[in-house]
């Protein structure tokens, strides 16, 4: 895929020194929890409005334009 | 269908593209969620996602059948906003504005953070953590997925969520398991205004 596969954001300068997982303290279960369900509330709530037209009609003029072209 | 499955270059049929733009569809909510998580305000997120589609139905050839779609939109929009970004001169883009916009509907509040306090916190994040809390605790991506998008080692990704999830407790106040709920304590902490770079 060309440019899309490559990473074009270099994150090797931290790798070294963030690989350190052992030593971290583990959060209580009920903190986990606590900090899953945020994040799937956040999810729910930007999951749930409604898609904006713009793409609707973006990704309908592409197809459009696919028809026209190919078959 | 006309096309030969070992052709290296497909030729789409209608039907394929049509097939196509629905699995689009479909991952365009889970490609919103994480442009917010990268591009802080949502109309910027919106641009961004507007890029993804484009590319990837230009690139709709490179996208192996069988594969994750979501995994490979992610990718692209990944690329695309960090690509953007250096273009940009990385410029520091300050806190005050991430997810400004308040919920309608408060989350219920039986000891749950409130999610617009969460946001904030989540804000506050350096980039890298955010990203993979985001694609892990929220898109439903796994660690490998993950791992595979951001280009680095499933240890680190791992090490990253780790590291969000604490500082988000931090942040949040909510080391003490007693403090969930505290609304006060929460808020007084989340308001330090710090500015943070998002690659840092």
């Amino acid at each position: 895929m060309g440019e899309a596969k490559k990473d074009m954001f270099n994150n090797e300068s931290d790798e070294v020194k963030l690989d350190s997982n052992d030593r971290e303290i583990e959060l209580s279960p009920k903190i986990q929890d606590a900090i899953g369900r945020s994040l799937i509330a956040h999810y729910n709530d930007i999951v749930s409005s409604p898609i904006p037209d713009k793409f609707l009609l973006l990704l309908a003029e592409l197809e459009a334009k696919e028809e026209k072209h190919g078959n | 269908m006309a096309t030969d499955p070992k052709e290296e270059k497909r030729i789409p049929s209608s039907n394929e593209s049509k097939v196509f733009r629905d699995k689009l569809l479909a991952e365009i909510p889970n490609l919103r969620v994480f442009a917010i998580s990268l591009a802080y305000s949502r109309q910027n997120a919106d641009d961004l996602v507007q890029d993804t589609l484009l590319k990837a139905w230009s690139h709709a050839a490179s996208f192996a059948e069988g594969t994750n779609m979501k995994a490979w939109l992610f990718t692209i929009l990944r690329n695309t906003y960090y690509s953007l970004y250096r273009k940009r001169g990385r410029e520091v883009q300050d806190t005050d504005g991430m997810y400004s916009e308040r919920v309608a509907v408060p989350a219920s509040q039986d000891g749950v953070i409130d999610l617009a306090d969460f946001r904030i916190a989540l804000a506050k994040l350096p980039a890298d953590q955010r990203e993979v809390l985001i694609m892990v605790g929220a898109t439903g991506l796994s660690y490998e997925e993950t791992a595979a998008i951001c280009n680095v080692a499933i240890g680190t990704v791992k090490s990253r969520v780790n590291r969000a999830r604490t500082k988000l407790s931090e942040l949040l106040s909510i080391n003490g398991v007693d403090d969930i709920g505290h609304d006060k304590k929460i808020v007084s902490t989340v308001n330090t205004n710090r500015h943070v770079s998002p690659l840092t």
